[in-house]
């Protein structure tokens, strides 16, 4: 079966202490190797100000982990994890592999096109001239 | 530029065909119908606007994929309520919207945006 990429991302408390989220984090990774899958980016992005209250906080830290499983298991089990964690207020776990496959693909047709353009050009530069001696014999 | 030019003359040209064939009814529809046009606004006694055509902005850049975590981008395509401005708004494109209020609905679960507007 093929790999799956999911987004997930979190929201910690501004007040709790980095270690507290670094602790969040590890457990998650534990889980996720538990489960077979594997964390490919961890990033944190930091203290921002969020673009509606959760909780009555107007801030929250946010973490970024990229990761790949061959099934969705996973994810229930992270995200049961998060929904017990009293520092988390907030996830999402989005899946990614198709829309990552789609863009690949309208990638490579895009090289392809431009790669074949020099050869196309040339005839729809004959074709306004052409249209113009069809105005022309039509007035 | 010249493509442009091209249906701009024929359009009052047919228009006054319609004029010289028919005095009638025929007639009065003819200009009604030139006026119609969206492409030809030049002859027009009053509102005498020209309208700039709208581009499909991620068209232009050439995206292929929309990030929902780059809430910058998205920004602009949403209103200060927080509601997604319409393609007839921004000109974007057909599929391109489609991305976009995806990845804008993926920014407002994740507090990126706001799904409406602070009180």
């Amino acid at each position: 079966m093929e790999e799956r990429q999911y987004d997930l991302i979190f929201i910690c408390r501004p007040d709790t202490p980095e270690p507290e989220i670094d602790k969040v984090i590890s457990t998650l990774e534990h889980t996720a190797t538990e489960k077979g899958a594997k964390i490919e980016k961890t990033e944190k992005w930091g203290r921002k100000r969020m673009a509606y209250r959760v909780h009555r906080l107007r801030e929250g830290f946010y973490v970024y982990l990229v990761i790949r499983s061959s099934h969705g298991e996973v994810v229930k089990e992270l995200e049961r994890r998060l929904k017990v964690s009293d520092v988390v207020i907030k996830y999402l776990t989005i899946r990614l592999d198709e829309e990552l496959k789609r863009q690949e693909k309208l990638k490579r047709h895009r090289e392809r096109r431009a790669a074949r353009r020099p050869r196309k050009a040339t005839p729809t530069a004959q074709v306004p001239s052409a249209a113009g001696g069809e105005q022309a014999t039509a007035l | 530029m010249a493509e442009d030019n091209a249906p701009q003359h024929h359009a009052p040209a047919s228009g006054s065909q319609h004029h010289g064939a028919g005095s009638g009814p025929p007639g009065s529809s003819g200009p009604r119908a030139q006026g119609g046009r969206p492409g030809g606004p030049a002859k027009r006694g009053k509102r005498n606007f020209i309208r700039k055509k709208k581009v499909c902005r991620f068209c232009v850049d050439k995206v292929d994929f929309i990030d929902y975590k780059k809430a910058d981008v998205l920004s602009p395509f949403i209103q200060e309520r927080g509601k997604i401005l319409p393609r007839r708004m921004t000109g974007t494109c057909a599929r391109h919207q489609r991305w976009l209020t995806v990845a804008i609905k993926r920014a407002q679960n994740i507090a990126l945006l706001p799904f409406a507007a602070e009180l």
